[in-house]
C-alpha cells in the first residue's frame, strides 16, 4: 500500500487560463498602445490635411501678393505713362489693405511701407516725370526687403508642414519602438510558454510514459520528481498506487501457488505438484545423462497407530516425519506427501546406491525419534523405503518400481530399505518386528 | 415568380440610372460685375465668381444652369428656392443667415471709397453712387447719406462721369475694373480702404435654404479646388492678386 503524498501544486488548466489571461492583458494593452500612436499619426495627417495645408497654401497666397506688390511698383519705375503709374498704384493701394496682408503683422509693415513709398513716387512723378528714377536707389532696397519678406513667409509656410511631419514621424519611431517590444514580448511568452509546458507537461508525461512502461513487481515502486502540476500529481499517486497493487496481487498469487501446491498437514509438497517438478526434474537429467533415483516411502503400522492413539496423534507422527525429512535429506531433493503415510523422494544427480545413503540415514533417524504426545505419552515410528532408479524410465514406470520394492520392504518386515533389484547396504531387514517396539 | 422579379428589376432600373445622372443645379449670376461676373466678348458668361461655380460644379459632378439676375434680387429669390445657388460673393449679415446658407467663403473683399482728393466719407453734401442691393448701399443708408443706386457695377461709371454724384462707394474689385476706365482715370479719383468691419471681409456663395446638403458638397469642392491649382489659375486669369 502506498503512502498518499499530499503535494501542493496548481491544475494545469488554471494555470494555463492564468497564463493565457496575462498574455490577453500584455497584449492587449499593447495593442491599444500601437493603436494610440496609430491615432496619433492619423491625427497628425488629419491637421495637415485640415489645418496645415490650407494655411500653407495661405502662405503661399501671402507670398504670391508680396510679390505682386514688388512687381507693381517696378512697374512704376518702368513705365512712362502716368495713367499706368496710377494703375499700379491703384492694386498696390489694394493689396497693401487686403486682408490677407494684414492678418500678417510683418508683410503689413512692409506693405505700408511700399504703399506710402510708391504713393509718394507717384504723386512726384506728377509734377517731373523724370523724378522717379532718382527714388529707385531705395526703391532697390526696399524691393529687396520685399523679397527678403516673401521667402520668410514662404519658408514659414514649409515650416508648418515640418512641425506636423516631425509629430508624425516622433509616433511612427514610437510605435516601431513598441512594435519591437511587443515581438520581443512575444517571444519571451512563446518561449516562456515552451518551457513551462515541457516542464510541467511534457517531462511528466515522459517519465510517466516510462514508469507505465516498466511498471513490475520486479520493478521498485516509481519515483517521479516533483511536479507542480495537480493532475499530473493524480497520475503519479495513480501510478504508485497501481504499482502496490500489483505487488499485492503477486504476494497473493504467491500465497494460493504454496496453499495449491502444499499439503495441509505436513507443509511438504502435494502428489499432484511433486510430479510436475519431479517430471521436469527427470527429464533434465535424462536429456544430460545425469543420474536420478525416486523412492516410496510408508509409515510402519501407522494404521495401528491411528486407531489406538487417535488421529490427533497421527497427525502429530506425519508432521513430524515431515520435520525429519527435512532435516534429513539435501536441499534439492523433492519429497511429497504421496498419500495417506506414503511419501514418494526425488534425488537428482545421485545414483539409487547413494540415495539409498540418504535413505538409510533418515530411516535411522525416524527409528531414533520419539514423539512425544498431548497427552504425555510418547511414540515411535518406523519407515519403510522403496528405491529405483529412474535415469532411463518415465517418472511413473520409476514410482512402480520404487512402490515394489517398498513393498518388498514391508515383505521382508518394515523399517527396511529395499533397492529396487536388491536390498540395500546396511538395511535392517533383520531387526525385530516393529511393532513389538511401538507398544 | 419570375414575371414578379421582372417587374421589380424594371422598378429597380430607372433609380439606378437616376444615381448615376448628374444633379443639376440652378446658378444665379451677375453680368455686369467684372471681373467678377460678365459676359465675354462672344457673349458667354464669365469673370472669376463664374469660373469658380463652373469649377465646383465640374468636382461636384453637377449640371449647372446660370441664370442673370441683379445683385438686389439674388438673396430674395435664393432665400424663396428659385434657384439653388447664388454664384455672387456674398457678405455674412445676420439678416441673410436667417434667409439662405453660406458656403465657406471664397475671397476676401474690401470696401473703397473713390472720390476726388480732399471729398471724404460722410462729408456733408455729397451724394454716393452704390450698387443696389449692396453692403455698400446698406451702410450708406444707414449713416443717413444721400445715395444713387445702380444696379450693376457696370454702371457706376455712368453717375461718376456725369457729375451726379462726388464719389462712390464699392467693392473693392469692382472699384480695379473702374479704375481701368481712361475716362474715369481722367477723374483722378483717390481710392480710400473703409477700415469698416462689414465692408470688409469674407465673401461667400449663398445656397438654397431647401438644398442644405449642397454646402457639405460645396465646400469640399472649394478645398479640393484650392488645393489642386484651380482656383489660383481663376484667380490669376481674372485678378492682379490673390484675394484668398
Amino acid at each position: 500500500m502506498s503512502v498518499l503524498i499530499k503535494q501542493r501544486g496548481f491544475y494545469a488548466s488554471r494555470a494555463f487560463a492564468l497564463l493565457a489571461a496575462i498574455f490577453l492583458v500584455i497584449f492587449g494593452t499593447a495593442v491599444v498602445l500601437l493603436a494610440l500612436d496609430q491615432q496619433r499619426v492619423i491625427d497628425a495627417n488629419s491637421r495637415l490635411q485640415a489645418q496645415t495645408v490650407p494655411e500653407i497654401i495661405r502662405y503661399q497666397r501671402l507670398a504670391r501678393n508680396l510679390e505682386q506688390l514688388r512687381q507693381e511698383g517696378e512697374r512704376i519705375f518702368a513705365v512712362n505713362s502716368h495713367a499706368s503709374r496710377q494703375q499700379s498704384m491703384f492694386v498696390v493701394t489694394l493689396i497693401a489693405s487686403h486682408p490677407s496682408i494684414l492678418e500678417h503683422p510683418g508683410a503689413t509693415q512692409l506693405a505700408r511701407e511700399t504703399e506710402q513709398f510708391l504713393g509718394e513716387v507717384v504723386r512726384q512723378s506728377i509734377r517731373d516725370d523724370s523724378r522717379p528714377a532718382t527714388f529707385y536707389g531705395e526703391w532697390q532696397r526696399l524691393a529687396a526687403r520685399l523679397g527678403t519678406q516673401v521667402d520668410d513667409v514662404s519658408i514659414q509656410g514649409v515650416d508648418l508642414v515640418t512641425s506636423d511631419l516631425n509629430v508624425a514621424t516622433e509616433a511612427m519611431r514610437l510605435a516601431r519602438y513598441k512594435l519591437m517590444g511587443v515581438l520581443l514580448l512575444f517571444g519571451l511568452f512563446l518561449l516562456a510558454f515552451v518551457v513551462l509546458v515541457r516542464r510541467h507537461l511534457i517531462k511528466p508525461l515522459q517519465a510517466i510514459d516510462r514508469a507505465l512502461s516498466n511498471l513490475s513487481v520486479v520493478q521498485p515502486a516509481p519515483e517521479f520528481l516533483p511536479t507542480a502540476m495537480r493532475e499530473i500529481q493524480a497520475v503519479e499517486e495513480a501510478i504508485r498506487e497501481q504499482h502496490a497493487l500489483l505487488i499485492q496481487n503477486d504476494q497473493a498469487r504467491h500465497v494460493l501457488e504454496k496453499l495449491a501446491n502444499k499439503d495441509g498437514l505436513t507443509g511438504l509438497m502435494n502428489r499432484r505438484h511433486f510430479m510436475q517438478i519431479a517430471e521436469v526434474e527427470l527429464q533434465r537429467a535424462q536429456r544430460y545423462r545425469r543420474p536420478v533415483t525416486v523412492a516410496m516411502a510408508d509409515l510402519d503400522y501407522f494404521k495401528k497407530l491411528n486407531d489406538t492413539y487417535g488421529h490427533a496423534a497421527g497427525d502429530l507422527v506425519l508432521k513430524t516425519f515431515a520435520d525429519l525429512v527435512r532435516e534429513a535429506l539435501r536441499q534439492s531433493d523433492l519429497v511429497c506427501r504421496y498419500g495417506g503415510e506414503e511419501f514418494a523422494f526425488l534425488f537428482p544427480e545421485i545414483p539409487p546406491g547413494d540415495a539409498a545413503k540418504l535413505a538409510e540415514r533418515l530411516r535411522l533417524r525416524c527409528a531414533e525419534t520419539e514423539v512425544a504426545l498431548p497427552d504425555g505419552r510418547a511414540v515411535k515410528v518406523t519407515v519403510s523405503i522403496g528405491l529405483a532408479d529412474a535415469s532411463e524410465c518415465p517418472i511413473e514406470i520409476a514410482l512402480k518400481h520404487a512402490d515394489e520394492a517398498l513393498y518388498d520392504a514391508k515383505h521382508r518386515g518394515r523399517n527396511t530399505i529395499v533397492l529396487a533389484g536388491g536390498v540395500a547396504e546396511g538395511s535392517q531387514a533383520s531387526s525385530e518386528p516393529y511393532n513389538a517396539r511401538l507398544f | 415568380m419570375l414575371s414578379r422579379l421582372c417587374l421589380l428589376l424594371a422598378c429597380l432600373l430607372p433609380v439606378g440610372a437616376a444615381a448615376g445622372a448628374e444633379q443639376a443645379l440652378r446658378v444665379l449670376v451677375l453680368d455686369d460685375a467684372p471681373p467678377l461676373s460678365y459676359r465675354d466678348e462672344s457673349g458667354q458668361l464669365t469673370g472669376f465668381n463664374v469660373e469658380i461655380v463652373r469649377a465646383i460644379c465640374r468636382e461636384i459632378q453637377a449640371s449647372c444652369q446660370f441664370e442673370v439676375t441683379t445683385q438686389g434680387a439674388v438673396v430674395d429669390a435664393i432665400a424663396q428656392g428659385k434657384a439653388d445657388i447664388a454664384g455672387v460673393g456674398l457678405q455674412q449679415t445676420a439678416e441673410r443667415q436667417g434667409k439662405l446658407i453660406f458656403a465657406k467663403a471664397h475671397y476676401r473683399s474690401q470696401s473703397l471709397w473713390l472720390a476726388p482728393r480732399g471729398v471724404q466719407p460722410g462729408q456733408p453734401g455729397l451724394r454716393v453712387a452704390v450698387v443696389g442691393g449692396s453692403e455698400q448701399e446698406s451702410y450708406a443708408r444707414r449713416q443717413g447719406w444721400a445715395t444713387l443706386a445702380v444696379d450693376t457695377h457696370g454702371e457706376l461709371a455712368a453717375p461718376l462721369l456725369a457729375r451726379q454724384v462726388q464719389a462712390a462707394m464699392v467693392p473693392m474689385v469692382s472699384a480695379l475694373h473702374l479704375h481701368k476706365s481712361p475716362a474715369v482715370r481722367q477723374l483722378d479719383l483717390v481710392p480710400l480702404v473703409m477700415r469698416i468691419p462689414e465692408l470688409a471681409g469674407d465673401l461667400a456663395f449663398g445656397i438654397s435654404p431647401r438644398r442644405p446638403a449642397l454646402k457639405e458638397e460645396i465646400d469640399a469642392a472649394l478645398d479640393r479646388i484650392k488645393r489642386n491649382g484651380t482656383y489660383d489659375r481663376i484667380n490669376s486669369r481674372f485678378l492682379p492678386f490673390r484675394v484668398s
